[in-house]
């Protein structure tokens, strides 16, 4: 009760904020002419990141017939689509004037990777929603059966939603195809949509955006930031739903093994998008990278390269780092280095024009979003759990039917 | 306590730091204050004056902002009243010569511009001794060689004689200064204050309708100060914009102008995809006919 109250007081400040960002326009933020992508940007970046888990824990480790993960997707699966939302209103939040969005539509130009992501943002929307809705319907079956257990109106809504399912051969054999046909294209999509959203940064010739690999790090981090979030909501779910029977230590052990080789595979991306520019220093690019590794930036770098992935790594290394505590101490870490990450992409390079910043007031040469932006962004953030929160309360976290089907066919094989 | 018997060491390091010898040079330059005056005379017409006002300190130069000057002509009286003028963040001020010097200007052949700081009254800020001058610029073609002359012309004896010896730049106006037309960088002028200089540069792009802007400019003269004059002539190539790149499916064209490839891209990916989602849909359908009709 506690934990909903806060976070919908979070929303209801972030949705004052946003109340009076349309009122008094993005004024109240602080992105000025060089800085025209601040916070919310960095947090659109986060959240579309943290959304390709899906794909990863659904479709990459179904598809691959990676048993152990089944009681693992739907907690994946609702990360997926409460982040894409966010991120769809996060965007709009930017836009300043909200019903310009139709804009988009009427006059939007194909050539312009905006409206790539546009496009892709909803169409990875729809499969993520169809692929959390499908393999619910056995479970919906479940929850209608235990009507004694639930209430009246969450009982009409299992009806509404899943009554038809019966459990029959047919239903079955369409239904197991369909998420098959799901997860093979939720993977493509779900790499489009990361890729995209890199685009819109490395199809400017900007320092630090610059980069023809900007597309698989940014999925390599995409994949760990996700993979983060799903270790710490195991380890929530885990202790407050007191699911130790379904989400075991063995869980916490792979999940480790994933993201200790998520964490090395992005920071190899690292080394790769600064140590190469380094090399060369060219001098558009110094400015930048010397404002990273030892300049204003400095401190907010090192710490997203040492908590985003060096200690996460340390720790996921050893057997023991990877039992639940540790894990969700690691799976912090990655989640918050992340977010820190995106906003080091996105701000510095717009501080580092080519052109000289001339003739403008001095608070053009800095950025720190105002109250406003870090209560949109920390309200977009308590909305994506938010709806994570309503979510566990009405659908089982753990794929029942599923689990399951998943332990008799152990047993037998036994 | 236990004396450290080696600590003496210590003081050249102390005495190092407390004798910052940098800092001991730095206190003794002594910050001047530079007024500088410049007289332009364009196409013999619009005169004007601009005045420079700046810092030195040691090597650096720091232009000095909004700093008021009165300037006069000949002496500083109220009736030789030019201007007040301001100066800018770059440290210069401009001034036009008013009509009512007009009967001044013209009484002598030398004049001499005053420039008197706001506050300082009493001193000149700054002088310039300037000798009334005309330029003039003509053009020929002989035997298919174009031809540019240039004569400066000073104002002496109540009559305008020739000025040898002055030294300016003839060429083509272009976007980022003069282009040379002969193949000097600067020219002077002979006993008969005339620059003779053959255009050896063909086919130079002009507006469209093939005019370029030819330009003679005298820069700096200690005795005639900032003279130029332009002539417009056909000579040069005319300009035909090319539009067509309007017409042609780019990346960067409007929405109705997108390259078939990516058309092509954006919709079979687009359809593929939005088909299954479709067929997917259409799959829960017929899940829940099929669950219908078995209850």
């Amino acid at each position: 009760m506690i934990w909903t109250a806060a976070l919908i007081l979070i929303c209801l400040i972030g949705a004052y904020a946003y109340y009076r960002q349309l009122k008094y326009g993005l004024v109240v933020t602080n992105m000025r002419d060089y800085v025209s992508w601040g916070i919310y940007i960095s947090n659109f970046v986060f959240f579309v990141a943290i959304s390709l888990v899906g794909s990863l824990i659904t479709a990459i480790f179904r598809l691959a017939n990676v048993k152990w993960a089944t009681p693992l997707t739907r907690i994946a699966e609702i990360i997926a689509v409460s982040a894409i939302v966010f991120a769809s209103l996060i965007i709009i939040v930017d836009m300043g004037r909200p019903e310009r969005m139709l804009y988009l539509f009427l006059h939007g130009r194909i050539q312009s990777p905006i409206m790539w992501d546009v496009i892709v943002i909803g169409t990875y929307f729809f499969i993520s929603l169809l692929l959390l809705y499908l393999p619910l319907l056995p479970d919906l079956k479940i929850l209608i059966q235990f009507k004694e257990k639930t209430s009246k109106a969450l009982n009409k809504l299992y009806r509404f939603q899943g009554s038809f399912w019966k459990g029959t051969a047919d239903q079955l054999k369409i239904s197991k195809k369909s998420i098959t046909l799901l997860c093979i294209v939720i993977i493509p999509v779900a790499f489009c949509i990361h890729t995209v959203t890199s685009w819109l940064f490395a199809t400017t010739y900007r320092p630090g955006w610059d980069s023809t690999n900007f597309g698989a790090y940014f999925i390599s981090g995409a994949f760990l930031v996700g993979a983060g979030g799903v270790v710490v909501a195991m380890y929530i779910f885990r202790r407050f739903y007191r699911l130790e029977k379904y989400i075991t230590e063995k869980h916490f052990e792979k999940m480790g093994r994933v993201v200790v080789m998520l964490a090395l595979l992005y920071l190899y991306f690292n080394v790769n998008e600064y140590l190469v520019p380094a090399f060369k220093m060219k001098k558009p690019e110094e400015a930048h990278l010397t404002q990273l590794f030892t300049g204003e930036f400095a401190s907010l770098f090192w710490f997203a390269i040492l908590i985003g992935m060096i200690l996460p790594i340390l720790i996921l290394l050893f057997k023991k780092g990877r039992r639940p505590l540790p894990m969700f101490i690691a799976g912090m870490m990655v989640v918050v280095g992340a977010w820190f990450k995106r906003y080091l992409i996105v701000t510095p390079t717009l501080l580092h024009p080519f052109l000289p910043m001339q003739d403008v007031p001095e608070s053009y040469h800095h950025y720190f979003p105002s109250w406003e932006e870090w209560a949109i962004a920390m309200g977009s953030m308590a909305g994506v759990l938010l709806v994570i929160t309503f979510f566990a309360r009405i659908y089982p976290i753990i794929p029942i039917q599923e689990t399951i089907s998943e332990q008799h066919e152990k047993d037998e094989e036994k | 306590m236990k004396k450290n018997k080696f600590s003496f060491l210590l003081l050249p390091l102390v005495f190092a730091l407390l004798t910052n010898p940098l800092a001991a040079q730095e206190d003794s330059v002594v910050a001047k204050e530079l007024v500088k005056l410049k007289y332009f005379n364009d196409n013999n017409g619009v005169q004007f004056l601009i005045l420079e006002n700046s810092l030195k300190t040691g090597k650096k130069i720091e232009p000095l902002n909004n700093k008021v000057f009165q300037l006069y002509l000949d002496s500083n009286k109220t009736e030789n009243f030019i201007a007040t003028v301001t100066t800018d963040k770059t440290g210069k001020a401009k001034s036009f010569l008013p009509p009512s010097l007009k009967a001044a200007w013209e009484a002598s052949p030398l004049h001499k511009f005053i420039a008197v700081a706001t506050g300082k009254e009493e001193e000149t800020a700054a002088e310039l001794e300037i000798l009334k001058s005309k330029i003039k610029i003509d053009t020929a073609i002989e035997e298919g060689t174009r031809r540019i002359t240039v004569q400066v012309m000073k104002y002496e004896n109540s009559e305008w004689v020739p000025a040898n010896e002055v030294e300016m730049k003839v060429g083509i106006q272009r976007m980022g200064g003069i282009l040379s037309a002969g193949d000097e960088e600067t020219y002077t002028t002979d006993s008969s204050g005339t620059v003779n200089v053959e255009l050896t540069k063909d086919s130079l792009p002009g507006d469209e309708k093939g005019n370029m802007v030819l330009v003679a400019k005298v820069e700096d003269n200690d005795q005639y100060g900032n003279l130029l004059v332009q002539k417009t002539v056909p000579w040069g190539v005319a300009l035909k914009t090319d539009n067509s790149f309007f017409d042609q499916r780019t990346l960067w064209t409007t929405r109705f102008r997108a390259p078939v490839w990516l058309l092509f891209m954006a919709y079979s990916i687009t359809i593929g995809v939005w088909g299954t989602i479709i067929y997917l849909v259409l799959q829960i359908i017929r899940i829940k006919r099929i669950g219908t009709a078995a209850s």
